[in-house]
Protein backbone atom coordinates (compact mmCIF):
# COMPACT_ATOMS: atom_id res chain seq x y z
CA UNK A 1 0.00 0.00 0.00
CA UNK A 2 0.97 3.52 -0.64
CA UNK A 3 3.31 4.62 -2.58
CA UNK A 4 3.57 7.20 -5.48
CA UNK A 5 -0.01 7.89 -7.14
CA UNK A 6 1.41 7.58 -9.94
CA UNK A 7 3.24 4.73 -9.32
CA UNK A 8 -0.19 3.41 -7.87
CA UNK A 9 -1.72 4.02 -10.86
CA UNK A 10 0.53 1.71 -13.04
CA UNK A 11 0.43 -0.46 -11.08
CA UNK A 12 -3.53 -0.70 -11.07
CA UNK A 13 -3.08 -0.95 -14.93
CA UNK A 14 -0.79 -3.59 -14.99
CA UNK A 15 -3.13 -5.89 -13.12
CA UNK A 16 -6.22 -5.01 -13.98
CA UNK A 17 -5.62 -3.04 -16.74
CA UNK A 18 -6.62 -5.64 -19.44
CA UNK A 19 -10.06 -6.59 -17.77
CA UNK A 20 -11.05 -2.99 -17.56
CA UNK A 21 -10.22 -2.26 -21.46
CA UNK A 22 -12.32 -4.81 -22.16
CA UNK A 23 -15.37 -3.90 -20.44
CA UNK A 24 -14.54 -0.27 -20.91
CA UNK A 25 -16.23 0.31 -24.31
CA UNK A 26 -19.58 -1.22 -23.08
CA UNK A 27 -19.65 1.08 -19.75
CA UNK A 28 -18.83 3.79 -22.63
CA UNK A 29 -21.55 3.07 -24.43
CA UNK A 30 -24.11 3.06 -21.67
CA UNK A 31 -22.79 6.23 -20.62
CA UNK A 32 -23.71 8.00 -23.87
CA UNK A 33 -26.57 6.42 -24.85
CA UNK A 34 -28.08 5.36 -21.62
CA UNK A 35 -27.06 7.34 -18.80
CA UNK A 36 -26.69 10.59 -20.30
CA UNK A 37 -30.52 10.28 -21.89
CA UNK A 38 -31.95 9.77 -17.99
CA UNK A 39 -30.04 13.08 -16.76
CA UNK A 40 -31.03 14.63 -20.05
CA UNK A 41 -34.83 13.48 -19.41
CA UNK A 42 -34.09 14.77 -15.48
CA UNK A 43 -33.12 18.41 -17.39
CA UNK A 44 -36.09 18.50 -19.37
CA UNK A 45 -39.05 17.97 -16.83
CA UNK A 46 -37.46 21.25 -15.54
CA UNK A 47 -38.51 22.96 -18.99
CA UNK A 48 -41.45 24.01 -20.53
CA UNK A 49 -40.34 22.55 -23.60
CA UNK A 50 -42.77 22.00 -26.50
CA UNK A 51 -42.45 21.24 -29.75
CA UNK A 52 -45.77 22.88 -31.41
CA UNK A 53 -44.56 26.39 -29.82
CA UNK A 54 -41.97 28.43 -30.65
CA UNK A 55 -39.50 30.13 -28.15
CA UNK A 56 -40.53 27.31 -25.36
CA UNK A 57 -37.32 25.16 -23.49
CA UNK A 58 -36.93 27.70 -20.69
CA UNK A 59 -35.74 26.82 -17.80
CA UNK A 60 -39.72 26.57 -15.07
CA UNK A 61 -38.35 24.56 -11.97
CA UNK A 62 -40.35 22.38 -10.75
CA UNK A 63 -43.72 23.80 -12.30
CA UNK A 64 -44.51 20.14 -14.64
CA UNK A 65 -44.20 18.26 -11.62
CA UNK A 66 -46.45 20.82 -9.37
CA UNK A 67 -48.96 20.85 -12.91
CA UNK A 68 -48.76 16.60 -12.64
CA UNK A 69 -49.30 16.52 -8.88
CA UNK A 70 -51.64 19.18 -7.51
CA UNK A 71 -53.76 19.40 -11.25
CA UNK A 72 -53.47 17.43 -13.59
CA UNK A 73 -56.66 15.81 -13.70
CA UNK A 74 -55.46 12.08 -14.49
CA UNK A 75 -52.42 11.97 -13.34
CA UNK A 76 -52.89 9.94 -10.21
CA UNK A 77 -55.94 7.82 -12.07
CA UNK A 78 -52.74 7.12 -14.44
CA UNK A 79 -50.51 6.35 -11.50
CA UNK A 80 -53.02 3.82 -9.89
CA UNK A 81 -53.31 2.05 -13.34
CA UNK A 82 -50.13 1.71 -13.72
CA UNK A 83 -49.99 -0.04 -9.94
CA UNK A 84 -53.19 -2.33 -10.65
CA UNK A 85 -51.54 -3.10 -14.78
CA UNK A 86 -48.19 -3.91 -13.96
CA UNK A 87 -49.40 -6.19 -10.23
CA UNK A 88 -52.25 -7.97 -12.13
CA UNK A 89 -49.33 -8.86 -15.27
CA UNK A 90 -47.04 -10.13 -13.05
CA UNK A 91 -49.08 -11.85 -10.58
CA UNK A 92 -51.46 -12.65 -13.53
CA UNK A 93 -48.70 -14.36 -15.15
CA UNK A 94 -47.32 -15.92 -12.46
CA UNK A 95 -50.64 -18.04 -12.03
CA UNK A 96 -50.46 -19.35 -15.38
CA UNK A 97 -46.90 -20.19 -15.17
CA UNK A 98 -46.68 -22.26 -11.75
CA UNK A 99 -49.19 -24.95 -12.78
CA UNK A 100 -47.46 -24.62 -16.78
CA UNK A 101 -44.09 -25.04 -15.00
CA UNK A 102 -45.47 -27.92 -12.85
CA UNK A 103 -46.81 -30.02 -15.75
CA UNK A 104 -43.68 -29.60 -17.96
CA UNK A 105 -41.87 -31.04 -15.17
CA UNK A 106 -43.33 -34.02 -14.90
CA UNK A 107 -42.47 -37.54 -17.23
CA UNK A 108 -43.90 -36.61 -20.30
CA UNK A 109 -44.12 -37.90 -24.22
CA UNK A 110 -42.62 -35.50 -26.05
CA UNK A 111 -41.79 -33.35 -23.40
CA UNK A 112 -39.21 -31.45 -25.27
CA UNK A 113 -41.69 -30.34 -28.22
CA UNK A 114 -44.12 -29.15 -25.63
CA UNK A 115 -41.95 -27.48 -23.56
CA UNK A 116 -40.55 -25.51 -27.28
CA UNK A 117 -44.39 -24.84 -27.76
CA UNK A 118 -44.84 -22.58 -25.70
CA UNK A 119 -42.48 -20.04 -26.16
CA UNK A 120 -44.53 -19.06 -28.83
CA UNK A 121 -46.41 -16.13 -27.46
CA UNK A 122 -42.85 -15.11 -25.91
CA UNK A 123 -41.01 -14.58 -29.13
CA UNK A 124 -44.16 -13.56 -31.11
CA UNK A 125 -43.73 -9.07 -31.55
CA UNK A 126 -46.02 -7.07 -29.36
CA UNK A 127 -47.25 -5.29 -32.50
CA UNK A 128 -48.77 -9.22 -33.64
CA UNK A 129 -50.03 -9.97 -30.41
CA UNK A 130 -51.91 -6.73 -31.02
CA UNK A 131 -53.73 -7.74 -34.06
CA UNK A 132 -54.29 -10.97 -33.06
CA UNK A 133 -55.90 -10.38 -29.90
CA UNK A 134 -57.78 -7.44 -31.11
CA UNK A 135 -59.16 -9.27 -33.03
CA UNK A 136 -59.61 -12.19 -30.94
CA UNK A 137 -61.58 -9.37 -29.08
CA UNK A 138 -63.42 -7.90 -31.45
CA UNK A 139 -67.16 -7.00 -30.54
CA UNK A 140 -68.99 -7.67 -34.26
CA UNK A 141 -66.74 -10.94 -35.46
CA UNK A 142 -64.64 -11.70 -32.52
CA UNK A 143 -63.55 -15.22 -31.52
CA UNK A 144 -64.66 -14.80 -27.95
CA UNK A 145 -67.41 -13.63 -27.89
CA UNK A 146 -69.04 -16.65 -30.27
CA UNK A 147 -67.58 -19.07 -27.88
CA UNK A 148 -69.14 -17.06 -24.99
CA UNK A 149 -72.21 -17.21 -26.87
CA UNK A 150 -71.93 -20.73 -27.70
CA UNK A 151 -71.84 -21.89 -24.59
CA UNK A 152 -74.91 -19.60 -22.91
CA UNK A 153 -72.27 -17.11 -21.01
CA UNK A 154 -73.85 -14.21 -22.79
CA UNK A 155 -76.39 -13.07 -24.61
CA UNK A 156 -75.40 -9.78 -26.15
CA UNK A 157 -71.64 -9.08 -27.69
CA UNK A 158 -69.38 -7.73 -25.31
CA UNK A 159 -67.30 -4.83 -26.98
CA UNK A 160 -64.16 -5.97 -24.54
CA UNK A 161 -61.53 -3.34 -25.76
CA UNK A 162 -64.14 -0.26 -25.65
CA UNK A 163 -66.05 -0.96 -22.21
CA UNK A 164 -64.93 0.60 -19.12
CA UNK A 165 -65.14 -2.39 -17.18
CA UNK A 166 -64.52 -5.13 -19.55
CA UNK A 167 -61.28 -3.17 -21.11
CA UNK A 168 -59.06 -4.50 -17.92
CA UNK A 169 -59.56 -8.05 -17.79
CA UNK A 170 -58.85 -7.75 -21.90
CA UNK A 171 -55.92 -6.20 -22.25
CA UNK A 172 -54.86 -8.01 -18.98
CA UNK A 173 -55.57 -11.50 -20.37
CA UNK A 174 -53.43 -10.23 -23.63
CA UNK A 175 -50.27 -9.25 -21.65
CA UNK A 176 -50.44 -12.51 -19.15
CA UNK A 177 -50.60 -14.57 -22.47
CA UNK A 178 -47.63 -12.71 -23.96
CA UNK A 179 -45.61 -12.90 -20.61
CA UNK A 180 -46.19 -16.21 -18.93
CA UNK A 181 -43.77 -18.17 -21.32
CA UNK A 182 -41.26 -16.34 -19.76
CA UNK A 183 -42.14 -16.98 -16.56
CA UNK A 184 -42.53 -20.86 -17.05
CA UNK A 185 -38.95 -21.28 -18.18
CA UNK A 186 -37.27 -19.82 -15.15
CA UNK A 187 -40.02 -22.03 -13.17
CA UNK A 188 -38.62 -24.58 -14.86
CA UNK A 189 -35.52 -24.16 -14.03
CA UNK A 190 -36.49 -23.59 -10.80
CA UNK A 191 -37.85 -26.75 -10.27
CA UNK A 192 -35.02 -28.32 -11.84
CA UNK A 193 -32.78 -27.53 -8.70
CA UNK A 194 -34.78 -29.22 -6.51
CA UNK A 195 -33.36 -31.90 -5.10
CA UNK A 196 -35.11 -35.53 -6.00
CA UNK A 197 -34.45 -37.00 -2.21
CA UNK A 198 -36.16 -33.98 -0.85
CA UNK A 199 -39.54 -35.13 -2.59
CA UNK A 200 -38.81 -38.76 -1.99
CA UNK A 201 -38.59 -38.08 1.38
CA UNK A 202 -41.99 -36.55 2.01
CA UNK A 203 -43.35 -39.53 0.14
CA UNK A 204 -41.91 -42.14 2.71
CA UNK A 205 -43.48 -39.70 5.32
CA UNK A 206 -46.73 -39.92 3.78
CA UNK A 207 -47.08 -36.58 2.36
CA UNK A 208 -50.20 -36.04 -0.50
CA UNK A 209 -48.86 -34.28 -3.46
CA UNK A 210 -50.89 -31.37 -2.27
CA UNK A 211 -48.93 -30.95 0.93
CA UNK A 212 -45.73 -31.49 -1.03
CA UNK A 213 -46.42 -28.44 -3.39
CA UNK A 214 -47.31 -26.45 -0.71
CA UNK A 215 -44.88 -27.10 1.48
CA UNK A 216 -41.75 -28.29 -0.59
CA UNK A 217 -42.18 -27.10 -3.75
CA UNK A 218 -43.64 -23.47 -3.26
CA UNK A 219 -40.96 -22.26 -0.64
CA UNK A 220 -38.17 -23.68 -2.66
CA UNK A 221 -39.57 -21.95 -5.76
CA UNK A 222 -39.16 -18.48 -3.54
CA UNK A 223 -36.23 -17.04 -4.72
CA UNK A 224 -36.82 -17.76 -8.29
CA UNK A 225 -40.07 -16.33 -8.29
CA UNK A 226 -38.85 -13.13 -6.64
CA UNK A 227 -36.65 -12.69 -8.84
CA UNK A 228 -39.03 -13.37 -12.23
CA UNK A 229 -41.81 -11.78 -10.28
CA UNK A 230 -39.35 -8.17 -10.43
CA UNK A 231 -38.16 -8.50 -13.70
CA UNK A 232 -41.82 -8.84 -14.63
CA UNK A 233 -42.99 -5.73 -12.72
CA UNK A 234 -39.79 -3.71 -14.05
CA UNK A 235 -40.19 -4.42 -17.42
CA UNK A 236 -43.88 -4.06 -17.59
CA UNK A 237 -43.15 -1.02 -15.77
CA UNK A 238 -40.94 0.24 -18.89
CA UNK A 239 -43.59 -1.13 -21.81
CA UNK A 240 -46.40 0.95 -23.01
CA UNK A 241 -46.42 -0.69 -26.72
CA UNK A 242 -49.28 -3.68 -25.47
CA UNK A 243 -51.82 -1.07 -23.99
CA UNK A 244 -51.21 1.24 -26.74
CA UNK A 245 -51.23 -1.02 -29.62
CA UNK A 246 -54.70 -2.55 -27.80
CA UNK A 247 -56.77 0.61 -26.48
CA UNK A 248 -54.42 3.64 -26.71
CA UNK A 249 -54.88 4.00 -23.39
CA UNK A 250 -58.76 4.15 -23.93
CA UNK A 251 -61.52 4.43 -23.59
CA UNK A 252 -60.87 7.92 -21.82
CA UNK A 253 -58.36 7.41 -19.96
CA UNK A 254 -59.30 3.89 -18.23
CA UNK A 255 -56.14 2.14 -19.44
CA UNK A 256 -53.89 4.92 -19.72
CA UNK A 257 -50.61 4.02 -17.91
CA UNK A 258 -47.45 5.85 -17.41
CA UNK A 259 -45.66 4.30 -19.94
CA UNK A 260 -48.63 5.45 -22.07
CA UNK A 261 -48.69 8.85 -20.59
CA UNK A 262 -45.01 9.55 -21.62
CA UNK A 263 -45.52 8.86 -25.32
CA UNK A 264 -48.77 10.05 -25.93
CA UNK A 265 -47.40 13.05 -24.00
CA UNK A 266 -44.51 13.08 -26.21
CA UNK A 267 -45.28 12.32 -29.45
CA UNK A 268 -48.92 13.32 -30.08
CA UNK A 269 -49.10 16.41 -27.95
CA UNK A 270 -45.36 17.31 -28.24
CA UNK A 271 -45.49 18.54 -24.75
CA UNK A 272 -41.59 16.98 -24.40
CA UNK A 273 -41.20 18.80 -20.52
CA UNK A 274 -43.84 17.75 -19.25
CA UNK A 275 -43.46 14.08 -20.77
CA UNK A 276 -40.10 13.83 -19.25
CA UNK A 277 -41.61 15.05 -15.69
CA UNK A 278 -43.99 11.88 -16.02
CA UNK A 279 -40.54 10.02 -16.95
CA UNK A 280 -38.54 10.93 -14.69
CA UNK A 281 -41.15 10.42 -11.88
CA UNK A 282 -41.65 6.67 -13.46
CA UNK A 283 -37.38 6.30 -13.39
CA UNK A 284 -37.68 7.24 -9.75
CA UNK A 285 -40.30 4.16 -8.92
CA UNK A 286 -37.93 2.01 -11.09
CA UNK A 287 -35.14 3.00 -8.92
CA UNK A 288 -37.06 2.09 -5.66
CA UNK A 289 -37.63 -1.19 -7.12
CA UNK A 290 -34.04 -1.82 -8.23
CA UNK A 291 -32.69 -0.85 -5.02
CA UNK A 292 -35.56 -3.08 -3.27
CA UNK A 293 -34.87 -6.16 -5.86
CA UNK A 294 -30.81 -5.82 -5.26
CA UNK A 295 -30.80 -5.69 -1.44
CA UNK A 296 -33.02 -8.34 -1.69
CA UNK A 297 -30.68 -10.52 -4.16
CA UNK A 298 -27.64 -9.48 -1.69
CA UNK A 299 -29.28 -10.24 1.32
CA UNK A 300 -30.73 -13.96 -0.04
CA UNK A 301 -27.08 -14.70 -0.66
CA UNK A 302 -25.30 -14.09 2.40
CA UNK B 1 -56.42 -50.53 -0.91
CA UNK B 2 -56.32 -48.55 -4.56
CA UNK B 3 -55.97 -50.28 -7.95
CA UNK B 4 -52.21 -48.94 -8.80
CA UNK B 5 -52.74 -49.28 -12.52
CA UNK B 6 -56.42 -47.73 -12.34
CA UNK B 7 -54.69 -44.49 -10.49
CA UNK B 8 -51.97 -44.38 -12.27
CA UNK B 9 -53.56 -44.23 -15.88
CA UNK B 10 -56.12 -41.33 -14.20
CA UNK B 11 -53.40 -39.16 -12.90
CA UNK B 12 -51.87 -39.31 -16.33
CA UNK B 13 -55.13 -39.12 -17.99
CA UNK B 14 -55.22 -36.09 -15.47
CA UNK B 15 -51.71 -34.54 -16.42
CA UNK B 16 -52.20 -34.52 -20.44
CA UNK B 17 -55.84 -32.81 -19.97
CA UNK B 18 -53.62 -30.15 -17.86
CA UNK B 19 -51.61 -30.55 -20.45
CA UNK B 20 -54.22 -29.52 -23.44
CA UNK B 21 -55.47 -26.99 -21.39
CA UNK B 22 -52.13 -25.10 -21.25
CA UNK B 23 -51.23 -25.87 -24.96
CA UNK B 24 -54.80 -25.02 -26.39
CA UNK B 25 -54.10 -21.56 -24.49
CA UNK B 26 -51.17 -20.92 -25.52
CA UNK B 27 -51.40 -21.89 -29.31
CA UNK B 28 -54.78 -21.13 -29.91
CA UNK B 29 -54.48 -17.33 -30.23
CA UNK B 30 -51.68 -17.82 -32.68
CA UNK B 31 -53.45 -20.71 -34.96
CA UNK B 32 -56.24 -18.59 -35.32
CA UNK B 33 -53.91 -16.06 -36.72
CA UNK B 34 -52.42 -18.39 -38.81
CA UNK B 35 -55.66 -19.68 -40.18
CA UNK B 36 -57.41 -16.44 -40.56
CA UNK B 37 -54.28 -15.61 -43.11
CA UNK B 38 -55.60 -17.93 -45.40
CA UNK B 39 -59.25 -17.37 -45.06
CA UNK B 40 -60.92 -15.03 -48.12
CA UNK B 41 -62.39 -12.13 -46.57
CA UNK B 42 -66.44 -13.26 -46.80
CA UNK B 43 -65.24 -15.92 -44.17
CA UNK B 44 -63.38 -14.20 -42.47
CA UNK B 45 -66.35 -12.09 -41.20
CA UNK B 46 -68.62 -15.02 -41.22
CA UNK B 47 -71.14 -15.13 -38.28
CA UNK B 48 -70.26 -18.89 -37.09
CA UNK B 49 -66.35 -18.98 -37.31
CA UNK B 50 -64.35 -21.83 -38.63
CA UNK B 51 -61.10 -23.75 -37.38
CA UNK B 52 -60.01 -24.50 -41.18
CA UNK B 53 -60.43 -22.01 -44.61
CA UNK B 54 -63.34 -22.95 -46.94
CA UNK B 55 -61.73 -21.55 -49.85
CA UNK B 56 -58.25 -21.31 -48.89
CA UNK B 57 -56.15 -18.13 -50.57
CA UNK B 58 -53.15 -16.86 -50.54
CA UNK B 59 -54.39 -13.47 -51.83
CA UNK B 60 -53.66 -12.13 -48.49
CA UNK B 61 -50.46 -13.13 -49.06
CA UNK B 62 -50.43 -11.55 -52.06
CA UNK B 63 -51.76 -8.04 -50.87
CA UNK B 64 -49.43 -8.52 -47.94
CA UNK B 65 -46.61 -8.27 -50.14
CA UNK B 66 -47.74 -6.72 -53.52
CA UNK B 67 -46.74 -2.76 -54.27
CA UNK B 68 -50.72 -2.48 -54.91
CA UNK B 69 -51.45 -3.53 -51.42
CA UNK B 70 -49.48 -3.30 -47.85
CA UNK B 71 -45.93 -3.77 -50.07
CA UNK B 72 -44.22 -4.65 -46.40
CA UNK B 73 -41.31 -6.23 -48.02
CA UNK B 74 -39.57 -2.66 -47.41
CA UNK B 75 -40.55 -2.76 -43.72
CA UNK B 76 -39.31 -6.31 -43.62
CA UNK B 77 -36.18 -5.17 -45.15
CA UNK B 78 -35.37 -2.47 -42.80
CA UNK B 79 -36.27 -3.87 -39.78
CA UNK B 80 -33.60 -6.91 -41.15
CA UNK B 81 -31.01 -4.45 -41.60
CA UNK B 82 -31.57 -2.49 -38.01
CA UNK B 83 -31.99 -6.17 -36.32
CA UNK B 84 -28.53 -7.22 -37.85
CA UNK B 85 -27.22 -3.81 -37.03
CA UNK B 86 -27.59 -4.40 -33.16
CA UNK B 87 -26.64 -8.53 -33.54
CA UNK B 88 -23.06 -7.13 -34.54
CA UNK B 89 -23.35 -3.98 -32.35
CA UNK B 90 -24.01 -6.22 -29.54
CA UNK B 91 -21.64 -9.43 -30.97
CA UNK B 92 -18.81 -6.86 -30.22
CA UNK B 93 -19.09 -5.40 -27.30
CA UNK B 94 -20.68 -8.85 -25.56
CA UNK B 95 -17.54 -10.95 -26.84
CA UNK B 96 -15.00 -8.69 -25.22
CA UNK B 97 -17.18 -7.53 -22.17
CA UNK B 98 -18.43 -10.91 -21.22
CA UNK B 99 -14.40 -12.27 -21.18
CA UNK B 100 -13.76 -9.72 -18.89
CA UNK B 101 -16.24 -10.23 -16.36
CA UNK B 102 -15.99 -14.35 -16.84
CA UNK B 103 -11.90 -14.38 -16.23
CA UNK B 104 -11.18 -11.18 -13.92
CA UNK B 105 -12.24 -10.57 -10.35
CA UNK B 106 -10.70 -6.86 -10.91
CA UNK B 107 -12.07 -3.77 -8.85
CA UNK B 108 -15.09 -2.31 -9.60
CA UNK B 109 -16.09 -5.63 -10.84
CA UNK B 110 -19.05 -5.47 -8.79
CA UNK B 111 -20.26 -1.68 -9.62
CA UNK B 112 -20.12 -2.70 -13.13
CA UNK B 113 -22.61 -5.82 -12.45
CA UNK B 114 -25.06 -3.40 -11.25
CA UNK B 115 -24.65 -1.00 -14.04
CA UNK B 116 -25.79 -3.68 -16.38
CA UNK B 117 -28.66 -4.74 -14.33
CA UNK B 118 -29.51 -1.27 -14.25
CA UNK B 119 -29.08 -0.51 -17.70
CA UNK B 120 -31.93 -3.12 -18.26
CA UNK B 121 -34.12 -1.50 -16.42
CA UNK B 122 -33.73 2.07 -17.62
CA UNK B 123 -35.26 1.82 -20.43
CA UNK B 124 -38.54 2.74 -23.11
CA UNK B 125 -40.33 5.64 -21.70
CA UNK B 126 -37.54 6.45 -19.39
CA UNK B 127 -35.52 7.09 -22.04
CA UNK B 128 -37.35 8.06 -25.28
CA UNK B 129 -38.05 11.73 -25.27
CA UNK B 130 -34.02 12.64 -24.84
CA UNK B 131 -33.30 10.26 -27.52
CA UNK B 132 -35.60 12.17 -29.90
CA UNK B 133 -33.94 15.21 -29.29
CA UNK B 134 -30.71 13.70 -28.84
CA UNK B 135 -31.27 11.75 -32.66
CA UNK B 136 -32.87 15.21 -34.26
CA UNK B 137 -29.85 17.16 -33.24
CA UNK B 138 -27.35 14.19 -34.69
CA UNK B 139 -29.70 14.51 -37.72
CA UNK B 140 -30.11 10.66 -37.74
CA UNK B 141 -33.63 10.76 -36.99
CA UNK B 142 -35.74 8.24 -38.99
CA UNK B 143 -32.44 5.98 -39.97
CA UNK B 144 -31.67 2.37 -39.34
CA UNK B 145 -28.75 3.53 -37.66
CA UNK B 146 -30.36 4.89 -34.97
CA UNK B 147 -32.85 2.14 -34.34
CA UNK B 148 -29.51 0.12 -33.74
CA UNK B 149 -28.11 2.32 -31.37
CA UNK B 150 -30.70 2.59 -29.21
CA UNK B 151 -31.85 -0.97 -29.21
CA UNK B 152 -27.89 -1.49 -28.27
CA UNK B 153 -28.70 -0.17 -24.78
CA UNK B 154 -31.19 -3.24 -24.44
CA UNK B 155 -29.19 -5.88 -26.22
CA UNK B 156 -25.47 -4.79 -25.40
CA UNK B 157 -26.07 -5.04 -21.44
CA UNK B 158 -28.13 -8.38 -21.83
CA UNK B 159 -25.67 -9.80 -24.22
CA UNK B 160 -22.56 -9.13 -22.08
CA UNK B 161 -24.36 -10.85 -19.10
CA UNK B 162 -25.23 -14.49 -20.95
CA UNK B 163 -21.75 -13.94 -22.81
CA UNK B 164 -20.12 -14.29 -19.36
CA UNK B 165 -21.71 -17.32 -18.15
CA UNK B 166 -20.52 -18.81 -21.67
CA UNK B 167 -17.36 -17.89 -21.34
CA UNK B 168 -16.99 -18.98 -17.68
CA UNK B 169 -17.85 -23.09 -18.96
CA UNK B 170 -14.76 -22.54 -21.35
CA UNK B 171 -11.71 -24.17 -19.19
CA UNK B 172 -9.20 -22.21 -18.40
CA UNK B 173 -6.62 -24.70 -19.15
CA UNK B 174 -7.20 -23.60 -22.90
CA UNK B 175 -5.96 -20.44 -22.22
CA UNK B 176 -3.08 -21.09 -20.01
CA UNK B 177 -1.99 -23.12 -22.68
CA UNK B 178 -2.06 -20.75 -25.18
CA UNK B 179 0.01 -18.02 -23.49
CA UNK B 180 2.05 -20.65 -22.63
CA UNK B 181 3.09 -20.97 -26.29
CA UNK B 182 3.70 -17.06 -26.54
CA UNK B 183 0.11 -16.17 -27.46
CA UNK B 184 -0.72 -12.42 -26.51
CA UNK B 185 -3.85 -12.17 -23.79
CA UNK B 186 -5.99 -11.08 -27.04
CA UNK B 187 -4.68 -12.81 -29.10
CA UNK B 188 -5.92 -16.32 -27.00
CA UNK B 189 -9.32 -14.84 -26.52
CA UNK B 190 -9.59 -14.19 -30.15
CA UNK B 191 -7.89 -17.26 -31.61
CA UNK B 192 -9.14 -19.26 -28.52
CA UNK B 193 -11.48 -18.78 -26.44
CA UNK B 194 -13.56 -17.17 -28.79
CA UNK B 195 -14.00 -20.30 -31.48
CA UNK B 196 -14.53 -22.29 -28.05
CA UNK B 197 -17.97 -20.01 -27.26
CA UNK B 198 -18.71 -20.10 -30.45
CA UNK B 199 -22.29 -21.29 -29.84
CA UNK B 200 -22.82 -18.81 -27.16
CA UNK B 201 -22.19 -15.93 -29.16
CA UNK B 202 -24.12 -17.60 -31.85
CA UNK B 203 -27.05 -17.78 -29.52
CA UNK B 204 -26.09 -14.21 -27.95
CA UNK B 205 -26.15 -12.67 -31.72
CA UNK B 206 -29.43 -14.26 -32.61
CA UNK B 207 -31.00 -12.83 -29.50
CA UNK B 208 -29.92 -9.58 -29.95
CA UNK B 209 -31.14 -9.76 -33.61
CA UNK B 210 -34.63 -10.81 -32.52
CA UNK B 211 -34.97 -8.48 -29.25
CA UNK B 212 -34.24 -5.91 -32.06
CA UNK B 213 -36.39 -7.27 -34.48
CA UNK B 214 -39.94 -7.56 -32.14
CA UNK B 215 -39.09 -3.99 -30.38
CA UNK B 216 -42.47 -1.53 -31.27
CA UNK B 217 -41.85 1.65 -28.78
CA UNK B 218 -38.55 2.67 -29.88
CA UNK B 219 -39.40 2.26 -34.02
CA UNK B 220 -42.29 4.17 -33.42
CA UNK B 221 -40.74 7.25 -32.16
CA UNK B 222 -37.61 6.95 -33.90
CA UNK B 223 -38.79 6.71 -37.49
CA UNK B 224 -41.52 8.13 -39.79
CA UNK B 225 -40.62 7.15 -43.32
CA UNK B 226 -40.22 4.44 -45.34
CA UNK B 227 -36.65 4.93 -45.31
CA UNK B 228 -36.38 3.39 -41.89
CA UNK B 229 -40.16 2.01 -40.35
CA UNK B 230 -39.55 -1.01 -39.05
CA UNK B 231 -42.05 -3.85 -40.06
CA UNK B 232 -43.33 -3.88 -36.54
CA UNK B 233 -44.35 0.24 -37.28
CA UNK B 234 -45.67 -1.15 -40.82
CA UNK B 235 -48.33 -3.69 -39.15
CA UNK B 236 -49.32 -1.22 -36.29
CA UNK B 237 -50.15 1.35 -39.22
CA UNK B 238 -52.28 -1.38 -40.99
CA UNK B 239 -54.45 -1.18 -38.37
CA UNK B 240 -55.09 2.19 -37.98
CA UNK B 241 -55.31 2.96 -41.95
CA UNK B 242 -57.60 -0.04 -43.13
CA UNK B 243 -59.02 -0.57 -39.72
CA UNK B 244 -61.55 -3.42 -40.32
CA UNK B 245 -61.48 -3.47 -43.74
CA UNK B 246 -58.64 -6.29 -44.19
CA UNK B 247 -58.02 -8.11 -41.46
CA UNK B 248 -56.60 -11.27 -43.31
CA UNK B 249 -54.15 -9.02 -45.42
CA UNK B 250 -52.80 -7.19 -41.48
CA UNK B 251 -53.04 -11.20 -40.37
CA UNK B 252 -50.59 -12.41 -43.27
CA UNK B 253 -48.16 -9.71 -42.36
CA UNK B 254 -48.22 -10.77 -38.81
CA UNK B 255 -47.64 -13.94 -39.87
CA UNK B 256 -44.77 -13.40 -42.20
CA UNK B 257 -43.25 -10.50 -39.55
CA UNK B 258 -43.15 -14.15 -36.79
CA UNK B 259 -42.01 -16.95 -39.08
CA UNK B 260 -38.54 -16.14 -39.20
CA UNK B 261 -38.19 -15.18 -35.40
CA UNK B 262 -39.61 -18.31 -34.13
CA UNK B 263 -37.16 -19.83 -36.27
CA UNK B 264 -34.20 -18.18 -35.14
CA UNK B 265 -35.59 -19.16 -31.72
CA UNK B 266 -36.17 -22.78 -31.93
CA UNK B 267 -32.47 -22.72 -33.73
CA UNK B 268 -31.30 -20.90 -30.26
CA UNK B 269 -33.44 -22.06 -27.58
CA UNK B 270 -31.29 -24.82 -25.91
CA UNK B 271 -28.08 -22.07 -25.35
CA UNK B 272 -30.34 -19.13 -24.97
CA UNK B 273 -32.58 -20.58 -22.17
CA UNK B 274 -29.39 -22.17 -20.26
CA UNK B 275 -27.94 -18.58 -20.14
CA UNK B 276 -31.15 -16.51 -19.44
CA UNK B 277 -32.14 -19.15 -16.23
CA UNK B 278 -28.56 -19.60 -14.77
CA UNK B 279 -28.48 -16.00 -13.25
CA UNK B 280 -31.77 -15.95 -12.28
CA UNK B 281 -31.69 -19.71 -10.51
CA UNK B 282 -28.86 -18.31 -8.69
CA UNK B 283 -30.18 -15.57 -7.45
Amino acid sequence: MGGHPLAQLRLFVRRHGFAWALILPTLLYLLAFQIYPLLQSVYLSLTDLSLTRAGTGKFVGLANYYYLLKSDPQFWLIFRNTFIWVVACAVGQYLFAVPAALILNTKLRARGLWRGLIMVPWVTPVVVVGIMWRWILDGDSGLLNYYLNVLGLIEKPIIWLGSDFWVWPAVISASIWKGFPYQTIMLLAGLAGIPKEVHEAAQVDGATPVQRFFLITLPLLAPVSVVLLSITVVTTWTKFDLIWLLTEGGPGFTTSILPTYVYSNAFVFYKLGLASAVATLSALVVMVLAIVYMRWVNTDVE
Amino acid sequence: MKDSTLFRVLLSIGKYSVLAVVLIFTLGPFAWLVVSSFKPAEEIFRQIPTWYSENFTLANYRWALGPLGANIGRFLSNAFAASAGTALLSLLFAAIGGYSLARYQFPGYKAVSVVLLLAQMFQGPLIMVPWYKMAAALGILNTKLVLALIYGTTTIPVSVWLMSGFYRHVPRTLEEAALVDGCSRLGALWRIIVPSAAPGLVATTLFAFVTAWNDYQYALILTSSDKAKTIQVGISELVGFMGMSNWGGIMASGVLATIPIIFIFAYIQKYLIEGLTAGAVKG
